[in-house]
Order: structure tokens, then C-alpha cells, then sequence
């Protein structure tokens, strides 16, 4: 019997990956995150959990071992959804350390499939992908398709104009895929801004893409070739407000990505939608908001927290707050805010896994009984309408409110 | 850096040997080869079928070893009285969980060894818990005449695996109990027993949230509530119309249910009284059903039996399965 | 040096032409034979410092029969077998020694029956301890044992460890939750012990059974008892300027007959961790902090609520009461993500689980600081104190030269003393293999040759989990288990 890790004196620099030493090991292995993990709660497997995926960076990086299949699949099964980052106490930072080692791996060893690839080139060229036929083929793939393809009703009506700039108070981030998919998502939420009497400027073609899908998969460079773009696509000093929570969570990420000042000063201006209206919520037209006693919507509706607005932005409470004057009944899911699977591109990348994740959040939200869920992520919503569950962003449900009343 | 502090080395081998002169002697008496019977205070020696008249008998020591209020924990040997027991923690406002015959009609005078060999808990079994759970530690001499060291003093104890357990219900067959450290409790600041006439026990049981007992004749039901008053009074106003009352004498044999079958006993069990939300029911005859095992679990208490005691020293003619 | 590209070669493993191994994937399958050295690295460790050998083979069986079928193969090949719940264990319990077929219950993870009327849930082994109460809860039940980590431990794995926790003071341990047990024993036969009636016959096999450490059977079934969630509760913060104060008001509390349903001591190194990670209002300037919580009936509560709060402030606590729910949840939270919050100290941590008698704890904690000051090592205190049940936890870096050392000589005089002042070697975390060989201080060789006869009883081949809890002169044929080489292919 030993005790682990008694590496006397082992060098301070970096290891194979090139992770930060501090962080690397300051997991002490307690565990405490598991639970947390969508993956682990799928298959129970310590190859999937948190604690096991740095434990695997720890050999990796002290060269213990080179790649196999079986580490590869450990880390290509990470949803990235950092749920386990909230639920450490110890202060981990799992998605640095997990970006940082899939991007060697992807250097390293060609991971990303040729078609995710190509989807992810498509997505930074905003035209091909709102008119092009490969787009839809590949969205197919990607199972990025719209609900609307498939024959789930909407509960608004598709807006067929353009989206228009009002003026320039404040940025709206409209990017890429949810540009193409989701467009009356946008016209709600410009809709909802401008009810507070501010005017909205589109970002537009100009800033195609966040990078954040790119981040993921490993292919560091085009997602800071991307940032880079969208920094200098969105200057002046003006709020950039975003209403997906995982492109949100990308470019208030953009400092530390490309560790400029102009990069820190962009991601200081960017905002989730709901935490700068929960911050305006007084200026939405008073007949909106105060003379209803009861709230314009009469429903049960269940707040799912896209991970990236809970676990990495941290700014989930802006939702209920937003929420709260125009819901009769505003219920939270029991899961401590699980990722619901979609995961950017992971529910293209890893489907079985994703649907069963996906399973264990469409069973949380059966048990809140509520008769619809928003989501503040375009990707989840859209991945969970393709499960079957009736959901809609949380300013499509504001804007209706807003008309109703 | 690991020079032995020879005061804490000496601590600990003191600790390790038993020194007290009346468990050496008990050990010496009880010995390695013949076959004994244990007495305590004889109430239930009818249990676990008749020991073998040949073998000696033998009484394990008496008396309180050391009381500790503030730890909440006394030491005391197997032959003591529980009632005498009792009467030393009740100066401390204390007592432990072991039946004492003081809830019931009739004087029981029943010895903590006795007690603990037979594992039976008391009626209060709702609030008091079992038996098992007041042993700390115990000590008792094995088959092989050693004085063995089961559990640990302190109220907390995972060190080893649990053989205070075991030897809780084992009827005196897997060794001769000599002493134990109990887990004593404040008494209740209140308690009274109530008597509801043609009551439905299920609804007391649900209703009755300081009960520490719940029994049931078929007709009658008594419980005894305890706690704080204000909370007994208002568990009472919830009950049916009650008065005070003493409890019922039970009758000398115990089934064993699940708590929800009780409801369903009739006439085959003749007078009986119930323990509501417990499951034990109190009879005039032997449990038809009792006794039975399963061939595996059998086999495993056989084994666990002639490996503590091959040769069927202790309480020959007695077993468990027969309790 | 760089990351080698993945290879061909790499994609086989070691124990590929394993024939235990292959026998396994032929019964269950290769989803639930996981044979690669990933796998197998990772279920080599618990939550606690300690690696021995490694996994050979790693299952993971979702029904009973599936790990009768594992123990037959087991059998056949005459491997060692080591069930591992979430390996949050603290003793090294789960870790392998030699390289046992490990069988993680991770999948075993369905609530199988709830009996209100009973007040019981039947559950299989891997069901975590928390969800268990959160899905009882709605009911007005919940499961009583409540280890600070339950939000990921199992319930066999509670079983396994006869697990404590904060609110074991008032409830009992995990032991007198337990009615019923399915368990496969290393014959590869099924047993059921204890049961649901009142007074189930025979020895209590059930009780035996609890607190084994994986070495008497693999149970595949439990029958839990639901506690009625309390009608009332209220938790007190209370903050004091010195330890022996805290300390003494742990004892006075006691003394003067109220039972709370916990009481939690947190030193002024624990706070600071804590409060940085929930922002809860932890007094970070108080050198302790203790959480008693009081809970039943509402005029009860109160009435112990107030006389608690009395006895603190005699001792110069400064007191604050949770003002609502949310408050106290998070106050819980706090104590119980104690451990996890080490890793913003240091990237390890080693802690005790010794038991004193609460009139010692003054004693005893000043001798643990000294101790520690004298060893270099950072000392943080946060620990059950209404049982005298210690977490002394050192928090150092293993990557630095001697720290192990420093560390082992520590632990050596904080069992010693905590043995000393009379006390147990282990409240609730096991002997696993870490204390195993401070069993000796604790018992004598007819005490171990006692435990050893209840192992042999219910394993009589040394089959499960071996190596563990009993000293090498104690643990029968245990040694001819283990004495297959470090297995190949897995990272030490
Ligand atoms: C942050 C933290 C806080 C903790 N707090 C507490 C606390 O307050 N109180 C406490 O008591 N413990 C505590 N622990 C220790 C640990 O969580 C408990 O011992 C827990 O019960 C272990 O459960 P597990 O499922 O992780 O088991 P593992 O660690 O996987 O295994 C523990 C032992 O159980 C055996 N085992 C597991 N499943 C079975 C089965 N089905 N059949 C037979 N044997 C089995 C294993 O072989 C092993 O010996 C804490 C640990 C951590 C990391
Ligand atoms: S990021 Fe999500 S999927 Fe990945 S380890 Fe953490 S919790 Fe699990
Ligand atoms: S990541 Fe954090 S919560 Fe998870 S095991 Fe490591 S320290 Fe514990």
C-alpha cells in the first residue's frame, strides 16, 4: 500500500498537454461533482465522470500514457456543459482544462469528423447557410434543423421580414445558426428591448459567428480567427446583448481567448438579454407590467437553465426575474440545472448519448408537470422540441405578453 | 520523526488489557472445554428451546462499572438488574433504551446481559429504537475461554467489523457476555398513556406524532405519548376521545409481522395485543409461522455458530431459530 | 516530450486475451465489461489517497442475477472481486488491492419499491443517497443517513461503510436504517437477511453485514427505512472566539438532556474554505463555528431551540438562527462541501475519523493543532461534533518533497492520541486499508481473530474485497488472493 501521487518534487512546468500545473491538480478527487455530470448519470462510468476525465489529463500531461481510443472517447463524451464546474466546491476549472486538452488532442489527432467540419465552415458564411441546400443537409446531420421542419407547431408565427436595425443603443448579436433557424426568436427580443424604449442595431453578416462550436471541437485557431472577427465587427462602447446563452457565454470568454485588451474591454460589453432586462424591467411600458395584477400568461412553465447561462455565465436568475410579472407559474426543474444534451454540436457528435441525456431532462421536466418549458439557449430548445417537449425562448414568451396586453 | 511517546504507547497498551479482576475471574470460570448455561434474571428462559440440563450454570458479574452522564454512555456488568440500572441513571434524569418492565404491568426483572442476549426490544419501540442500537461495546469470554472486546466505547464506532450486533439475539450461543457500554438517553420529560375504545389503530399510528407506542387488542388501543407537553396535547387533540390509562398485560409469546399485516389478525392468534407501526404481536400461543429460514440463510447461521462455538459449549440445546 | 498520435496498438489492452475477461463479456456483454487500462486506472482509486493494485477487469452489472453471474466466473477463474459503489469512500475501501474483477453497482441504480404504509423503499445498491430522499421527500420522507457527501454516495456503498452523518446524532447511523438485505455472497449464492417483520429469526446477519467494506457479499438490494420529514426545524449558527469554547458548549448542549438532530463543528481554516465557495455569511472571523439543528414538533423545537441558544451564550457564542429554508440549505451546503472546498488550499488533503469522548475534545483538538504545527502540515477542523467524531484534515501537496512523510507521521500521533484518551479509530469513513494496520492499537489478536471468524462465516474464500480491514496475521487467505502480480497495462 502507497499513497498516490508521491511524486517528490515533480517539476512545476508543464506536462505534455501544456495544462496549468495549479489547476491540474487541484482536484482532490472528492467526488462531489459526479452527480452533476450529465454522462456519469447516463452510464455510471468513472470514464465519464469529471473527477475521471482530469485523472485521465493528469496521466496524459505526466506522459504516462499516449492516446488511446478508450481516453479519446472519454473526452470526446465531455458535453463541455460544466456542470461539474458549479458543483465543485474546490473552484476546478474543468472547461479551461478540458478546452486546453482537446485542443492538443486535436492536433495531436484528427478528432473532428470531416462533415462537422464542413458545418462548421459553413456556419461563418452566413448567406450559404440561410439559402444553401447542403446548409439543410448538413443542419440534418448536425440536428440543428428547426422544429418547424418537422412539423412541431410554433407558437408564433414565423416572421418572414428582414430583421431591422432601429438604431444603435445597444448591439444585438444575431449570429449564426439561430440567425437562419430561429429568426423570430431576434424579432421578439428586439421587439422586447425596444418596448424599454431603447433602439437595437443588428450585428449582422459582419459577425458570423461566435466560435464558440469551434472552441469545442478542439479547432482553437478558426475560433480565434472568429472572435477576432466579431470584436472588430461590434466596436464602440454600446451593451452587446446576446440571447443564446452559449454564444453569450463564448464571447464574454474572448478576453481570456485572445488575451487582448481590446478582447477583454469587447467581452466587459457583452450581456446575456436577461440580465440587462432584469436590470430594465421598470422601463418595459408601465401598462405592460404594473396595471396587470394577474399575469398575462396563464400557464405552468418550467425554466430550463441552458448550461451556459447557469454553469458558465451564472446569470440563470435573470431568467425567473424577466419571467416572474408575465407568468402565472414559474417552476424549476429538480436537477440542479443537468444538461439537457444538446451541447452545441454533441448531439450530432455522440447522438445515443445525447438522447439519453436528453431523456433524463425530459423526465425532470415530466415531473414539474408544468405545460411549457422556455430555455434561453436556441440549441437546447430546439433539441428538446425535436424530443418532443413544447418549449420556446423565454423573450418569444415576453414579446407575446407584451402583445397580448 | 516517529520516536514512540512512551506515555501514549503505555495508554494504549493499558487500554488493550482487560485488567478489571472480575472479568479475568468470570473468564476463568467460563473457562475453554464443558458446556455452559448462562443465567440471568430467568424471565425468558423459555425462549430458543430447553438447555441442557447437564451443562453448568453460570452467572455472569454485576453491578454499574462506570457511569458517565455527560458522555451519556455507562458500563455495566451482564447480571445487573435493568431495573437497578434504571434507578442509577434516573438520578442523572437518564435511562437507556432496554426494556425494564417499568412501561408494563408487573415487575420484570430481567438482567442487561439477559436482555441483550434475548435482543428484544421494548413496546416504545417507535421512539426508542431497538436494542442492538444502545450496545456500544461489549465484552464477553469466547469458546476458547478469551476475553473478547466487541465494538467500542465512544457513541461512534465503525472500527472493525460489527460484532455487538451479532451478538445481540444470539441467545448466549456465540459467547458469554460479561459486560457492554450502553447508550443512555434523557428520559421523557412527559409521557402518559391513553386508552381509545373501538379506535382505528391505522389512524393513531398516522396521527399520533409523539407516540412512542401504539398497541392494539382488536378493540382497545393505547398509546403512550411523550415528549413536550404542548406537542402531547396537541397530538391528543387530533386522537379520538381518549382517557388515561395503564397499558395492557401482554400476553408471554411474540410473532413477528410486518407492521401493515398487523390489521389482519384475527381470531387464529386468540387474545393477542399488537404493536402498532412495530409489527411484534404479543400472543397466548408460539408463533405458528416462526422460525422459519431459507436453506442459504440457514446454512449461514449454522456456519457463523460452528465457527464461533464448534463444539456447543454455550447454551447447548438452544438456538435462535428457535426463538 | 508530446502527446504520442493514437495507434493501432493502442487500441488493444492488456487484459484483451484476459480469459476472465473474455468469459465476463460473453455473459454480460462487452457494454458492461469494460477491460481498458482508462477504466481500469480510474476505478484503481477512491476518494482517498491510497492505490494499491489496480482494477484487473471492471464490470457493470444493472440486476442481481447479473452479479451472481460475475461471482460465478469469478469463482471459475479464482479471482478476487471488489464491488465499488461512486468510490467517494475516504479509506481507501474501494481501491483495489492485487487486481479484483471490479463490480460498480453505478447502474444498479433503481428506487424498486416505495411502501408508505411500511415506511420502507426497497432500492438497488447504486442508488445515490440523496436522491433517494429528494424523490421520498414529496411523500413526507426521506432517508435519514446523511453523509456530507450523499449527494454522490451510494446507498451500498452506506451499507458497506455503516455511513454517519451530521443528522446521525438524533437518527442513528446507517445501521439502524437498514430492514432488509440482498446480498450474493463470494459462493455465488443469493441470501436474503433480516426482513421486513418485526423480529426476523436468526443471528442479526443483517446487522453483521452492515459496515463489512465489500468483504462479506455483494448486496444487490436494499430495504431502507423512510424516516416522516420533521414537522419543525430550526438550525442555529453559533460563532465563538476560541475552540474551547465551541468545544465545551458541544458538551454542555449535551449534559443538559436535549438530543439535537446534529451538531457540526467548523474551525476558523474550514470557514474561510466554505464561505468562498457558497457566500453563505459564514463568520470568517470566529476561530469556530458550530450548526446545531434542532428538529419534531413545533413547541418542542422552540423550547430546545431557546435552551440551546442559552447554553451557547453563557459559553460567549454569538447566535443567529436560519431565517428561512433557503438560509439553511445553504448552511448546509457549506458544511457539507467542506471537503471538496480543501482543494482551494491545497491539491491534497488526508483526513482522520476518530472517535473521542466528547469530554476530550479540548483536549484533543489542541493536541491535533500542536501536532500539526509541529509537522508543517495546514490543519483545517470540521467534523461531527455532538458524537466526538473528528475530521482532523491536513491539507499539503503531495508534490512536494517529504509532505507524504510529514503527513503519515501525523496521522500516526493523531490515532495514537485520539486511541489514547479512549476512543475509535474510525466514526464512520471504515478501516478500509488505511487503518488497517492500526487495528492492532485498538484490539487485541483474540478480538481480531473474532472479527476474523464473522468474515470467514459469511466469505470463507477470502474472495471479496481482500487485503482489507484486518491486519495481514488476521485476514485468513487473503494474502494467496492478492498474490497475483500489479497488473499490467494501468498507470501507477
Ligand atoms: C466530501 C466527502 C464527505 C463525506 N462525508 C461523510 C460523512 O459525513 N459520513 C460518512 O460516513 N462518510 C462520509 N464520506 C465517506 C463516503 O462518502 C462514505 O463512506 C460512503 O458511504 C461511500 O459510498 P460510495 O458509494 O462512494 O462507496 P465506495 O467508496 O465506492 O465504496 C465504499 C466501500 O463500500 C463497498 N461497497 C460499495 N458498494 C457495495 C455493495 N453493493 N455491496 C457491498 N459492498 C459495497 C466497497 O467495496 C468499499 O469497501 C465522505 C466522503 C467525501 C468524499
Ligand atoms: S463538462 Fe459536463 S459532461 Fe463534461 S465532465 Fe463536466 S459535467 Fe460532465
Ligand atoms: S472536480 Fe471538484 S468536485 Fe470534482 S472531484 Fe475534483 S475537487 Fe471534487
Amino acid at each position: 500500500m502507497k499513497i498516490s501521487g508521491s511524486k517528490p518534487d515533480a517539476p512545476a512546468v508543464a506536462g505534455v498537454l501544456g495544462l496549468d500545473q495549479t489547476d491540474l491538480y487541484s482536484c482532490v478527487a472528492c467526488g462531489l461533482c459526479l452527480p452533476h455530470c450529465p454522462t456519469y448519470r447516463v452510464t455510471g462510468a468513472d470514464t465519464h465522470s469529471p473527477r475521471g476525465r482530469i485523472a485521465l489529463m493528469q496521466v496524459l500531461d505526466e506522459g504516462k500514457t499516449s492516446l488511446t481510443t478508450e481516453i479519446v472517447e472519454a473526452f470526446d463524451t465531455c458535453i463541455q456543459c460544466r456542470g461539474c464546474e458549479t458543483a465543485c466546491p474546490g473552484d476546478v476549472p474543468f472547461g479551461a482544462l478540458m478546452e486546453a486538452s482537446k485542443e492538443v488532442i486535436e492536433t495531436t489527432d484528427r478528432q473532428t469528423p470531416w462533415w462537422l467540419k464542413t458545418a462548421l465552415r459553413t456556419i461563418t458564411y452566413p448567406r450559404l447557410l440561410r439559402f444553401g441546400s447542403s446548409a439543410v443537409a448538413l443542419a440534418q446531420r448536425l440536428r440543428l434543423l428547426p422544429p418547424a421542419f418537422r412539423g412541431i407547431p410554433q407558437r408564433m408565427p414565423i416572421n418572414r421580414q428582414q430583421l431591422q436595425s432601429s438604431g444603435d443603443d445597444v448591439w444585438l448579436f444575431t449570429g449564426c445558426v439561430m440567425d437562419a433557424w430561429q429568426r423570430n426568436t431576434h424579432f421578439a427580443t428586439q421587439q422586447v428591448i425596444e418596448a424599454t424604449g431603447i433602439s437595437v442595431r443588428l450585428s449582422g453578416d459582419g459577425a458570423p459567428c461566435c466560435g464558440a462550436l469551434h472552441t469545442h471541437a478542439g479547432l482553437g485557431r478558426q475560433a480565434r480567427k472568429l472572435a477576432n472577427r466579431v470584436v472588430s465587427a461590434l466596436p464602440g462602447d454600446n451593451p452587446v446583448l446576446v440571447n443564446s446563452a452559449g454564444c453569450g457565454a463564448a464571447m464574454k470568454s474572448y478576453g481570456t481567448l485572445l488575451n487582448t485588451a481590446e478582447a477583454r474591454a469587447f467581452s466587459a460589453r457583452v450581456l446575456d438579454i436577461h440580465e440587462w432586462l432584469a436590470e430594465r424591467l421598470n422601463s418595459l411600458k408601465p401598462s405592460n407590467i404594473a396595471e396587470h395584477r394577474q399575469p398575462p400568461i396563464k400557464k405552468r412553465v418550467a425554466v430550463q437553465d441552458p448550461c451556459h447561462l447557469r454553469h458558465v455565465q451564472g446569470t440563470h436568475g435573470a431568467v425567473r426575474e424577466v419571467l416572474q410579472p408575465f407568468v402565472s407559474e414559474l417552476v424549476d426543474l429538480d436537477d440542479d440545472g443537468m444538461c439537457c444534451g444538446a451541447g452545441g454540436a454533441f448531439s450530432a457528435l455522440q447522438p445515443q448519448l445525447a438522447a439519453e441525456v436528453r431523456n433524463l431532462k425530459i423526465a425532470a421536466i415530466n415531473r414539474a408537470n408544468a405545460d411549457l418549458v422556455v430555455s434561453a439557449n436556441p440549441g437546447c430548445a430546439m433539441y428538446l422540441a425535436a424530443g418532443g417537449v413544447d418549449v420556446c425562448h423565454p423573450m418569444e414568451l415576453i414579446a407575446q405578453a407584451l402583445n397580448d396586453g | 520523526m516517529t520516536t514512540p511517546d512512551l506515555t501514549t504507547q503505555d495508554l494504549l497498551r493499558a487500554r488493550r488489557t482487560i485488567q478489571d479482576p472480575v472479568l479475568l475471574e468470570f473468564a476463568a470460570e467460563v473457562g475453554s472445554s464443558d458446556p455452559i448455561v448462562m443465567v440471568g434474571g430467568n424471565t425468558q428462559s423459555h425462549l430458543g428451546g430447553v438447555a441442557d440440563p447437564n451443562a453448568r450454570s453460570l452467572r455472569a458479574p454485576s453491578g454499574i462499572v462506570k457511569y458517565q452522564p455527560d458522555e451519556m454512555t455507562v458500563c455495566v456488568r451482564a447480571a445487573t438488574p435493568v431495573s437497578e440500572l434504571h434507578a442509577a441513571l434516573s438520578e442523572h434524569g437518564q435511562r437507556t433504551s432496554l426494556p425494564d418492565g417499568t412501561n408494563l404491568q408487573g415487575a420484570v426483572s430481567s438482567t442487561v446481559g439477559g436482555v441483550i442476549a434475548v435482543g428484544r426490544s421494548p413496546v416504545t419501540r417507535l421512539k426508542d429504537g431497538h436494542v442492538r442500537d444502545a450496545v456500544l461495546q461489549l465484552r464477553y469470554v469466547a469458546a476458547d475461554g478469551a476475553l473478547v472486546t466487541a465494538g467500542g466505547p465512544t457513541v461512534k464506532n465503525v472500527s472493525g467489523f460489527d460484532l455487538c450486533r451479532i451478538m445481540v439475539g444470539s441467545l448466549g450461543t456465540l459467547g458469554c457476555i460479561a459486560d457492554v457500554i450502553l447508550r443512555t438517553r434523557p428520559i421523557n420529560r412527559h409521557e402518559r398513556w391513553l386508552k381509545m375504545v373501538d379506535a382505528d389503530p391505522k389512524a393513531v399510528l398516522n396521527n399520533a406524532k409523539t407516540a412512542a407506542a401504539i398497541l392494539w387488542d382488536g378493540t382497545v388501543v393505547w398509546a403512550q405519548l411523550v415528549g413536550h407537553q404542548a406537542d402531547i396535547e396537541s397530538d391528543q387533540a387530533r386522537l379520538p376521545t381518549s382517557s388515561s390509562a395503564l397499558p395492557p398485560k401482554l400476553p408471554p409469546f411474540r410473532w413477528s409481522r410486518r407492521p401493515k399485516d398487523l390489521y389482519q389478525i384475527g381470531s387464529e392468534a386468540g387474545r393477542f395485543v399488537a404493536e402498532i407501526g412495530v409489527g411484534v404481536v404479543h400472543c397466548e400461543q408460539p408463533d405458528p409461522q416462526g422460525g422459519k429460514l431459507s436453506a442459504n440463510v440457514e446454512a449461514l447461521n449454522r456456519r457463523v455458530r460452528d465457527l464461533f462455538d464448534p463444539h456447543r459449549r454455550f447454551n447447548p440445546g438452544r438456538s435462535v431459530e428457535l426463538l | 516530450m508530446k502527446l504520442r498520435r493514437l495507434t493501432k496498438r493502442n487500441h488493444q489492452n492488456s487484459t484483451n486475451n484476459d480469459p476472465c475477461a473474455a468469459d465476463l463479456q460473453a455473459t454480460l456483454g462487452d457494454q458492461r465489461v469494460h477491460t481498458d487500462s482508462a477504466a481500469r486506472h480510474l476505478a484503481s482509486t477512491d476518494a482517498s489517497i491510497f492505490t494499491g493494485g489496480a482494477a484487473g477487469i471492471v464490470c457493470y452489472p444493472s440486476t442481481t442475477e447479473q452479479v451472481q453471474a460475475i461471482m460465478a466466473v469469478a469463482i471459475k477463474h479464482d479471482r478476487a472481486v471488489l464491488p465499488r459503489g461512486a468510490g467517494s469512500g475516504l479509506s481507501g475501501g474501494a481501491a483495489p488491492l492485487g487486481n479484483p474483477i471490479v463490480v460498480s453497482t453505478t447502474r444498479m441504480n433503481r428506487v424498486l419499491e416505495v411502501d408508505l404504509e411500511d415506511r420502507l423503499a426497497w432500492v438497488q445498491p447504486g442508488v445515490i443517497n440523496l436522491d433517494l430522499s429528494k424523490q421520498t421527500s414529496p411523500f413526507g420522507f426521506h432517508f435519514a443517513p446523511d453523509p456530507s457527501s450523499q449527494q454522490v454516495c451510494t446507498i451500498g456503498g452506506n451499507v458497506a461503510n455503516n455511513s454517519g452523518g451530521p443528522h446521525c446524532l438524533a437518527y442513528g447511523v446507517t445501521s439502524s436504517h437498514i430492514l432488509a438485505l440482498e446480498v450474493v455472497l463470494s459462493s455465488g449464492e443469493i441470501v436474503e437477511l433480516g426482513g421486513l417483520d418485526s423480529e426476523p429469526t436468526g443471528y442479526d446477519l443483517r446487522g453483521a453485514f452492515v459496515g463489512s467494506e465489500g468483504m462479506f457479499g455483494i448486496t444487490t438490494k436494499i430495504a431502507v427505512r423512510l424516516t416522516p420529514n420533521p414537522e419543525s426545524v430550526k438550525t442555529l449558527m453559533l460563532s465563538f472566539d476560541t475552540v474551547t469554547d465551541a468545544a465545551a458548549t458541544v458538551s454542555a448542549v449535551i449534559a443538559s438532556g436535549l438530543v439535537p438532530a446534529a451538531i457540526e463543528m467548523l474551525d476558523r481554516n474550514c470557514v474561510a474554505a466554505v464561505e468562498s465557495f457558497v457566500h453563505a455569511g459564514f463568520p470568517t472571523d470566529a476561530a469556530a463555528v458550530l450548526i446545531i439543528e434542532v428538529d419534531g414538533l413545533s413547541a418542542g423545537v422552540s423550547a430546545d431551540a431557546t435552551k440551546v441558544a442559552e447554553v451557547a451564550q453563557t459559553h460567549g457564542a454569538t447566535v443567529r438562527v436560519a431565517a428561512n429554508e433557503d438560509e439553511r440549505a445553504l448552511w448546509w451546503k457549506g458544511r457539507k462541501s467542506a471537503f471538496g472546498a480543501i482543494a482551494r488550499v491545497a491539491p491534497d488533503y488526508y483526513l482522520h475519523d476518530t472517535v473521542v469522548p466528547r469530554s476530550k475534545l479540548v483536549e484533543v483538538l489542541e493536541a491535533v493543532y500542536e501536532i500539526a504545527q509541529r509537522y508543517d502540515l495546514t490543519m483545517l477542523n470540521v467534523f461531527h461534533a455532538g458524537d466526538g467524531n473528528l475530521h482532523p484534515l491536513m491539507a499539503y501537496n503531495s508534490r512536494q518533497a517529504g509532505a507524504n512523510e510529514r503527513v503519515a507521521a501525523a496521522s500516526r500521533e493523531i490515532l495514537e492520541l485520539s486511541l489514547a484518551v479512549g476512543g475509535v479509530l474510525s466514526g464512520e469513513h471504515g478501516i478500509g486499508v488505511e487503518k488497517r494496520d492500526f487495528m492492532t492499537d485498538q484490539f487485541t489478536s483474540a478480538d481480531l481473530a473474532q472479527q476474523a471468524l464473522l468474515r470467514t462465516a459469511f466469505d470463507p474464500f477470502c474472495r471479496l474485497n481482500p487485503g482489507k480491514v484486518l491486519p495481514a496475521a488476521h485476514s485468513c487467505a487473503d494474502i494467496a488472493t492478492l498474490s497475483a502480480a500489479h497488473a499490467d497495462g494501468v498507470w501507477g
